[in-house]
């Protein structure tokens, strides 16, 4: 029982061969029902998605004929040249498939590590597989166990903890200085696509109220409607700002439009906890003095890309422990798979059973009188092979049973030891 | 009683070592270690001072050994609070390592109660010594709490100012989490020092007929009083918060300890041991 895998991925391949090699959603049932043969290839997964091409297989062949074949389903699929797509792919085979999986489901081979995609996608396509029956006994246990190291991963190691996007950075600031966003109030000033989408995420982390102030309008009353907030005018964000617990602020301005002295005169009222800055505009639009207010926090751009990038850093570091998690994963599964494999007990059960038989048959040999050669040709060759059949026909059956549903070594280990006493 | 003691410094001495591995490397098998060491630590305490209190029959409140083992245990309590009501795991780190040291001088300390106040066998006070010692104790670890929740505050705003975003700034709480917690251990300790300043002026008048000692002591608290109480004055009518107000936690609760240290070189009447 072998598996093979072949693919493609952001580190080998380019986007011009990633998009002609990719797999379209809606030919995914039929390729799959392609790739499985029977023959060389009787079980397969296909995970496609913008960044990579991944062929599972689980190959009766021999590790030789399964790469073969899904190197020539691959070119036939796509109808290229193997030589022109050649160098871009990369093949394993048993443990080295099974840690790549691994690794690709818990996503420590993707392009921002840890993030939570792709683990939805190897899903997606075990899922597309099961539906076009292309999974069998192999290739189930190995996508259960990949789904579950990645979850394990997730858990038990930080790389999925820290956000790496500017916009989850913002909402990050704001619950390690308010802890809970729902009863807090957000406002936008300015209407820059990344401000925008800052006091999304915000608003989905459970602000309670968005404001947005902008020097038009007509735009303010339309985002307010869209994000059904509240519309203010440029000139009132003194009076409101007061009530307002976040300020996202980016407009096109090339000055500061939100300046110390006033800020703190506006507060002076203001009885209610901190209040958070965030600039995202570039020039700056916030005066970098408002930081020195007490309980007023500022953050431009360079900050929070400052914060993407050391959580970046901390993943990778992260993700040094993942790799531990991973090995002995791998290892584990190699062994489970192993015991799985029955085909090397069935002959070793079948010529325990034959030598004995044939034992007897030299002890006894006498008592039978004189045979001529067919007669003895038919002793070894046809009464011999019936019986050993006959006879380790329950024991293999059971064997298989158990192999199917959990790890048979011990019963094997058993039934070895039985045989031998004699 | 030996397997106790050797319960509750294993149990804490995991709790210290987890919460300040835990800045740096957070391990999910330390984690459950030290759960259940802090698990074990604190029922062996709770059992010690149950046991303690039986066989002596009055509350285990008298002496070094059992003011230290009150203490702890009133600190550990304070912290489960606050975790129930606000996980916020990082208190861990300020509180543990003093009840560990409270434990072991627990530990170490005479259990002999040699510096019982006298009287104190009488029904009245009976009641009113433990109330009095056990209220205000009880209120110290609420400053306490206070004091840590203030000075987590005081670190996350630095962390914030200085835009660090290292593993502590993850660890801890939100800002206004730690506001929260200081408001309202502030009000708990307060509630419960004026009702062991009450208890104990009931006792001062039925022992010895006078309300007042004019000892030092007594004078730190009344002042110690008066300070949380103009805290959470501001607190509830101005909306005091964020810095000054966990900077007023932390300095409040030195004068605490200041008061306690003070008092055991000036002290008469209210010597611990």
């Amino acid at each position: 029982m072998n598996i093979v895998l072949l693919g493609l991925s952001h580190k080998t391949a380019p986007v011009e061969v990633r998009e002609r090699l990719a797999f379209n959603e809606s030919r995914l049932p039929g390729a799959l029902a392609n790739l499985v043969d029977q023959v060389c290839v009787d079980e397969g997964v296909i995970v496609s998605t913008c960044n990579r091409v991944e062929l599972i297989a689980s190959a009766p062949a021999g590790i030789e004929k399964g790469i073969d074949r899904l190197q020539n389903f691959l070119c036939d699929f796509h109808e290229l040249p193997l030589h022109s797509i050649h160098s871009h792919l990369y093949l394993h085979a048993d443990s080295e498939a099974i840690k790549h999986l691994f690794r690709v489901a818990s996503a420590l081979d993707s392009m921002v590590v840890g993030e939570s995609q792709i683990l939805g996608q190897v899903k997606e396509a075990y899922r597309t597989a099961i539906e076009a029956g292309t999974v069998g006994r192999v290739l189930s246990q190995l996508m259960h166990r990949a789904l579950s190291v990645a979850k394990r991963v997730r858990t038990e190691t930080g790389v999925a903890l820290h956000p790496v996007s500017i916009s989850s950075v913002a909402v990050e600031l704001a619950n390690k200085i308010f802890g809970d966003l729902t009863e807090k109030t957000v406002m936008l000033v300015g209407a820059g696509d990344m401000a925008e989408l800052a006091a999304q995420s915000l608003m989905q982390a459970g602000a309670h109220k968005l404001l947005i102030a902008n020097r038009t309008a007509e735009k303010a009353a339309n985002l307010a409607q869209q994000y059904n907030g509240g519309a203010i005018s440029f000139a009132a964000f003194y009076e409101t700002l007061p009530a307002v617990d976040i300020v996202i602020c980016s407009t096109g301005a090339a000055d500061y439009v939100i300046r110390p002295e006033e800020t703190r005169r506006a507060l002076k009222s203001r009885r209610k906890g901190p209040l958070l800055f965030i600039d995202i505009s570039v020039p700056r639009n916030i005066d970098p003095g408002i930081a020195n207010l007490d309980s007023t926090f500022l953050f431009d751009i360079d900050d929070l890309q400052g914060a993407v990038q050391s959580n970046l850093k901390e993943r990778e570091r992260e993700a040094q422990s993942a790799e531990v998690i991973i090995e002995s994963e791998t290892q584990s599964f190699m062994k489970h798979l192993r015991s799985l494999d029955i085909g090397p007990q069935v002959v070793e059960v079948k010529a325990i059973l034959a030598q004995l038989a044939l034992n007897e048959l030299k002890r006894h040999r006498k008592r039978l009188g004189a045979l001529n050669a067919e007669q003895e040709s038919a002793i070894t060759e046809i009464l011999i092979p019936a019986l050993v059949n006959k006879l380790s026909h329950p024991l293999i059956a059971h064997m298989r049973a158990t192999a199917r549903h959990e790890e048979p070594t011990d019963t094997l280990e058993e039934l070895r030891k039985l045989i031998r006493i004699d | 009683m030996k397997i106790l003691w050797t319960m509750m410094l294993v149990g804490y001495a995991l709790g210290v070592a987890q919460s300040i591995f835990s800045l740096t490397t957070d391990k999910r098998w330390l984690r459950e270690i030290a759960f259940y060491g802090l698990l074990a630590a604190f029922t062996s305490h709770t059992v010690w001072l149950v046991w303690q209190g039986l066989s002596a029959k009055r509350c285990p409140i008298v002496g070094t050994q059992e003011m230290c083992a009150f203490l702890a245990f009133s600190l550990v309590l304070c912290y489960f609070i606050a975790y129930r009501w606000y996980r916020a795991n990082a208190l861990k780190a300020f509180i543990l390592p003093i009840v560990f040291v409270l434990i072991t001088i627990a530990a170490l300390a005479n259990s002999s109660t040699s510096n019982q106040p006298q009287d104190i066998s009488q029904p009245l006070q009976k009641i009113l010594f433990p109330a009095h010692a056990g209220l205000i104790l009880l209120a110290y670890a609420a400053f306490f709490l206070s004091f840590g929740a203030g000075l987590m505050y005081i670190i996350q705003e630095r962390e914030l100012k200085q835009k660090r975003f290292g593993k502590i700034f993850y660890r801890l709480p939100s800002l206004e989490t730690c506001d929260a917690i200081s408001f309202k251990a502030i009000a708990a300790g307060f509630v419960l020092l004026t009702l062991g300043i009450a208890a104990g002026i009931a006792w001062s008048r039925a022992r010895d007929g006078v309300f007042w000692h004019g000892q030092p002591l007594e004078i730190f608290v009344v002042i110690i009083w008066v300070i949380y109480l103009l805290m959470l004055q501001s607190r509830i009518n101005a909306g005091w918060g964020g810095r000054t107000a966990a900077l007023a936690s932390i300095i409040s609760f030195m004068l605490v300890i200041g008061s306690l240290i003070g008092v055991r070189y000036l002290g008469t009447l209210h010597v611990f041991g």
